[in-house]
């Protein structure tokens, strides 16, 4: 069973711009790890948007679990099947790293017990100690808050993550324990991993690599 | 409900911010609370006295609409020729099925005689003229300008009444017989009721007669049994400083009660034997009758009853070019609500403009606001957060705060509501009374004051317009209507603020602003 069926898709910012994304068909599956790469300003994140429900396809489809996402709830469907990591985090400065995590898990609105505990475990395993789940994210660094970001994707159980350079920030030992992560909820949790990479390394842990390229007018 | 705890948190966050609008708020409320309640207490005391009220009127001619129906030329005769009403026509007007009561009095002037010695405080005798000219203009209260061909002055005041409810200064307790009783209702018996102070003065008690003068002819005298003594509890009082010691008859230790049916059978006899003269240089006819001045009083049971009798009055013939229908309580109790209904109308504006300036600064604050947290916005409508629970979130905030503010607004405007509106009451009723006398000297003395007042003059009301008894304090509670409308406005002032923030956020698209920030 596919997660994802991309139909002819095509994408661009404007009606008068040039298409960023065009004619697609990619096919996602469940329990895999994929890698998405290309160069800067290939579409990549833009990609991810489409596949998060951000944006909407100005061509063609994306096919959900064979549901056009384009016709789902996009926030029921963002804060309950799909977690994204965004490139720039997106995390709420004022907030601790818990109560980032377990805001996700409120606004997802499924049944959690022990949130905070849930949370903290999360943060642990992403290799964040009790301390740093405390503070607020306006005083973490970098590779940091991007581990919150991966925490707080993981909190809510989304059948898909969608990752745009989850391990840009981070050295190649905390990488290696990321990648892991990831590898077990493919393999272990049946989850579609999909991560955008700039990194050979990461291209060549995941089951699959799909190359974009640059779209010249 | 992660909602509420979201926006704990983020007041908490944004403290300075918060503190300011809660105290903008706070100001907000608290004039909102005075005006609200100066409205309230206008309205209850509106209610409340209109509600108590029983309303008498008198028909009297229109001296105004008298003058301006005819030609400038024949203004001086038409004044001259002016007719009270009489009573044969006001006792066809009482048939209006309006009118609870109707009762009627005779007032006439009599000198004493030898024996008696009115009561009069005015240590000047000599220059009695030049005080008559000086105080014409102190008005109504004033009874030596009456209708035309009044005749002479006398020292007293008699006064028939055709029944005992007629006796308004008796009935509202301000006259009290504490000597013998009053006279019959309908008795032809000259029996009377007189002031202490004058049975005092002359040793007078009951059973004794007094003898009474004609003014305009001394050889024609009436005698008076003495039925009981009054009281009158303002005479005393009011006697000390003002005008009507100047005048014996209108002091009112000078008044004489009688019935209707005793003073006219004196009237109508004093006429059947007159002279009649006629004055050389004026060409007019001087009488050497007893003048007799009829009043009727309507009573009617509200202020519906007297609009609807002065309609039934014109249909049953009334000339309303000639005559006019007054109730001096009805101007009395407009008089009174004058202030407090200036200061209402006046916290109606007020209210208004600080709602809307508070307002405004309001949406300011929430514009910025949502300006700082667009980020923030973005990026929980990225995590998969509702829009529309986001600006229930904010709606949230806003609500939070404004109604702190509320609390606070409405129990400081609780307590100083009272004090403020009673003190900007004695403002108002200062500036009132300032213009009335203004108003009262540019006609010279309240030309349309209280002339119109046929029944009212001579009878014991001695109040001129200038002192008129205004509502000068209320009791400004912060009741459940007051609490309610504050609620409304709070409701609205959270409505209004966060709509722009709700706007807001339902057009922003999460990833233009989380794009923009990278
Ligand atoms: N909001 C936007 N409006 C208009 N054009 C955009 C917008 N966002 C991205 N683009 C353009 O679309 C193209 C693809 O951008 P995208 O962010 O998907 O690239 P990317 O592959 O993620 O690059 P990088 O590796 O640098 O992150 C770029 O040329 C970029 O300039
Ligand atoms: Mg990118």
């Amino acid at each position: 069973m596919s997660t994802f069926t991309l139909n002819n898709l095509c994408y661009s910012y404007g009606s008068r711009q040039r298409d960023v994304i065009s004619n697609l068909n990619y096919v996602f599956e469940d329990s895999k790890v994929y890698s998405i790469i290309g160069k800067s300003g290939a579409g990549k994140t833009t990609l991810l948007s489409l596949l998060s429900g951000l944006v909407k396809p100005t061509k063609g489809s994306i096919l959900y679990d064979g549901n056009d996402i384009s016709k789902m709830d996009p926030y029921r469907y963002r804060s309950n099947y799909v977690g994204v990591i965004f490139q720039s985090f997106n995390l709420l400065p004022h907030l601790t790293a818990i109560e980032n995590v377990v805001l996700s898990m409120d606004i997802s609105g499924k049944k959690i017990t022990g949130k905070k505990e849930k949370a903290q475990m999360l943060l642990n395993s992403v290799g964040l100690d009790d301390a740093t789940a405390h503070r607020r994210i306006l005083k973490l660094s970098g590779g940091e808050q991007q581990r919150v970001a991966i925490a707080r994707t993981l909190s809510y159980e989304p059948s898909v993550i969608l990752a745009d350079e989850p391990t840009g920030n981070l050295d190649g030992e905390t990488q290696t324990g990321i990648i892991n992560i990831f590898q077990d909820l493919a393999h272990k949790e049946g989850k579609c991993v999909i991560l955008v990479t700039h990194s050979p390394y990461v291209a060549q842990m995941s089951d699959m690599v799909y190359e974009l390229a640059v779209k010249k007018d | 409900m992660y909602l509420l705890k979201n926006a704990l948190k983020s007041i908490s966050r944004a403290k300075t911010r918060n503190i300011l609008i809660v105290i903008i708020a706070s100001i907000i409320t608290i004039s909102a609370c005075i005006a609200l309640s100066i409205r309230q207490s206008a309205e209850t005391a509106r209610e409340a006295s209109i509600d108590q009220m029983k309303i008498t009127a008198q028909i009297s001619v229109d001296r105004q609409a008298m003058l301006k129906s005819v030609q400038s030329g024949d203004r001086t005769n038409v004044l001259r020729n002016i007719q009270g009403i009489s009573l044969e026509e006001m006792l066809s007007y009482a048939k209006s099925g309006n009118v609870d009561d109707f009762y009627y009095t005779l007032t006439s002037s009599l000198n004493s005689d030898e024996a008696t010695v009115p009561v009069d405080t005015s240590e000047v005798t000599e220059s009695t003229e030049d005080l008559n000219t000086q105080f014409e203009g102190m008005g109504p209260g004033g009874s030596r300008r009456g209708f035309a061909g009044m005749g002479n002055q006398g020292d007293f005041t008699v006064v028939g009444y055709s029944s005992h409810n007629a006796m308004s200064t008796f009935m509202d307790g301000t006259c009290k017989v504490i000597e013998g009783s009053v006279f019959a209702e309908d008795t032809k018996e000259p029996d009377c009721l007189i002031s202490d102070e004058l049975a005092l003065l002359n040793d007078l008690t009951v059973g004794d007669t007094i003898t009474l003068i004609n003014p305009n002819d001394e050889e024609e005298t009436v005698v008076m049994k003495i039925n009981g003594i009054y009281h009158n509890s303002e005479a005393a009082m009011s006697s000390g400083g003002d005008m009507m010691g100047f005048n014996a008859a209108s002091d009112p230790a000078n008044r004489i009660y009688t019935s209707y049916t005793a003073l006219r059978a004196v009237v109508d006899n004093s006429e059947a034997n007159a002279v009649v003269e006629v004055d050389e240089t004026t060409g007019r006819e001087i009488s050497t009758a007893l003048r007799g001045q009829e009043a009727g009083t309507y009573v009617l049971a509200d202020a519906t009853a007297y609009d609807a009798f002065q309609k039934d009055a014109e249909d049953l013939g009334l000339d309303t070019s000639i005559y006019a229908i007054t109730s001096p309580d009805l101007d009395d109790y407009e008089q009174s609500m004058i202030p407090l209904e200036r200061l209402s109308s006046y916290a109606a504006y007020f209210l208004l403009i600080v709602l809307i300036i508070g307002g405004a600064i309001l949406v300011i604050f929430q514009v910025f606001a949502i300006r700082e947290r667009k980020y923030e916005i973005g990026v929980l409508a990225a995590i998969g957060m509702n829009k529309r629970k986001v600006a229930a979130q904010f709606i949230a905030e806003v609500f939070i705060v404004t109604f702190i503010a509320i609390i606070i607004g409405t129990g400081t405007g609780s307590v100083i509501s009272v004090p403020v509106a009673n003190r900007l009451l004695q403002d108002q009723v200062q500036a009132v009374e300032v213009s009335q006398q203004t108003t009262m000297n540019n006609f010279g003395g309240g030309f349309e004051g209280r002339i119109p007042g046929g029944a009212g003059f001579l009878q014991g009301r001695m109040d001129g317009s200038g002192d008129a008894d205004y509502i000068s304090s209320i009791s400004a509670n912060v009741d459940i209507v007051v609490l309610l409308q504050l609620l409304f406005i709070g409701i609205l002032l959270t409505l209004v603020s966060s709509a722009s923030a709700i706007v807001s956020i339902l057009r922003y698209d999460p990833l233009k602003i989380l794009s923009n920030r990278s």
